[in-house]
């Protein structure tokens, strides 16, 4: 019951810092972190896919209405929800009973490292690669996909070295 | 069917998947011509609202910018109304009759001032969102200029808000021109940099220089001759080309927009009627 609160919690404050404060951080004019992935990243490994899979579609698509970019944020979320289990399972074996919440502590501190690396750089390929859909900027789709996701990773890891569980 | 039953149960997450990822997509694709529900895009008015009260704390760390670009316009125009008095009191007549004059045609303009409450510089499709809507008489396809020049065109409508697309979206192109050579093209965002666009069309006999300001050409019924849209950044041609590439300065500063006009032409259903007629 305490963790679903936590839960709801998260997903509100992450969804307003993202659209408050964050979708307003214009560095360079075309860098833009997206962090609220972060719910995702952080829900417990043994999960129900198949809510995952809704409660990505549902974030993605809260994000894309504030952002007038309907249904690319919730493309790239609901992939990475998919992928989710996969990428842990090539990083960390997890034992039978046990579900930890993904973090350094639990993880590792490389593995966990590993695991934020490829979720975000999967997530923000599709979304810039979907956004781009229509514009032949090649390299600066490209650049957009590494600095945006650098910040990104930066910005999940220190947030995750706060919470010391 | 028992078979069926159990492959759907056995791939339910994958299918699941599959359908989510094929709702994204949809919503995508036939979100490209432009968010043709209003009740998805951020005029919703619970969105707008919200990002109106956020605008409100924004705002105040802006003032005192806003204040002095109000204070140099107050001053111009000033300045101008003492030249028009100046000019009006040599041509009335020392008598005076019932006759009134007709408003002259670049009167039938009027502006509706409206608030930025969202806006975006570093996407590819930016939008910008009015605290103004159809109540204040907004209607689409309307100019929107800043003090400073050209912002974008109305393009969806609510009761309280309107979203609008601004120069720095490669959808729309501005149909521009020199204010010393009279001769236009149209102007689009590159979509890599909130200062410049491209003007194209222009062809190589055509004479300018580095610094020459563009105007709105006045051809379209959105804006009206005259408004300011930038300057000669840069400028490129290849032996080759027949077409000028060139990089214009834009005159508004997407950043720092917070107050903008919305231009209603009165006669703008009027014109383009007699015009439809005509192509007829």
């Amino acid at each position: 019951m305490l963790s679903l609160i936590q839960n709801i919690f998260s997903f509100i404050v992450l969804i307003l810092l993202q659209v408050l404060v964050l979708n307003n951080v214009q560095f360079l004019g075309f860098l833009n972190p997206y962090i609220y992935i972060l719910f995702i990243l952080s829900l417990p490994v043994k999960f129900p896919r198949w809510i995952t899979l809704i409660l990505g579609f549902v974030l993605g698509l809260i994000i894309d209405i504030f952002s007038n970019t309907i249904g690319i944020h919730a493309f790239a979320t609901v992939l990475i929800a998919f992928f989710r289990n996969g990428i842990i399972k090539l990083f960390i074996s997890i034992e039978e009973g046990s579900n930890p919440i993904p973090s350094f502590h639990s993880f590792g501190v490389g593995a966990y490292i590993k695991y934020v690396v490829f979720m975000v750089m999967l997530h923000h390929t599709s979304l810039f690669l979907l956004e781009a859909f229509s514009l032949q900027l090649n390299w600066m789709t490209l650049l957009r996909i590494l600095l945006s996701s650098f910040v990104s990773i930066l910005l999940i890891l220190g947030i995750r070295s706060f919470n010391k569980r | 069917m028992r078979n069926l039953f159990n492959f759907l149960i056995q791939y339910s997450v994958l299918i699941l998947f599959l359908i989510l990822e094929v709702t994204s997509i949809f919503l995508v694709v036939s979100n490209q011509g432009y968010q043709k529900s209003v009740f998805l895009s951020s005029s919703n008015t619970v969105v707008s609202g919200m990002y109106q009260v956020s605008n409100s704390v924004v705002e105040f760390f802006k003032l005192s910018a806003a204040n002095d670009n109000l204070s140099e316009e107050n001053t111009a125009l000033k300045n101008e109304i003492i030249l028009l008095k100046n000019q009006l009191s040599t041509l009335e007549p020392e008598t005076k009759d019932s006759v009134h004059f007709r408003i002259p045609p670049e009167m039938e303009y009027e502006f509706i001032s409206a608030k930025v409450i969202n806006n975006s510089t570093n996407k590819l499709q930016n939008y910008i969102t009015l605290n103004k809507g159809l109540r204040d008489g907004i209607k689409v396809d309307m100019g929107v200029v800043s003090d400073e020049g050209v912002v974008g065109i109305v393009k969806v409508v609510s009761t309280k808000y309107a979203v609008v697309i601004p120069v720095l979206n490669e959808k729309i192109k501005i149909n521009c021109k020199f204010k010393k050579s009279n001769y236009s093209g149209p102007l689009q965002w590159s979509g890599e940099d909130y200062r410049y666009a491209n003007l194209k069309d222009i062809a190589r006999h055509v004479e300018f220089s580095l610094g020459d300001s563009l105007i709105t050409s006045g051809f379209t019924n959105t804006f009206p001759e005259g408004i300011p849209v930038g300057t000669i950044e840069d400028f490129k041609i290849k032996e080759s080309d027949a077409y000028y590439n060139i990089k214009v300065k834009l005159a508004v500063n997407f950043r720092t927009l917070s107050h903008v006009k919305v231009i209603n032409y009165k006669n703008f259903y009027e014109q383009r009627t007699i015009e439809k007629v005509a192509e007829k």
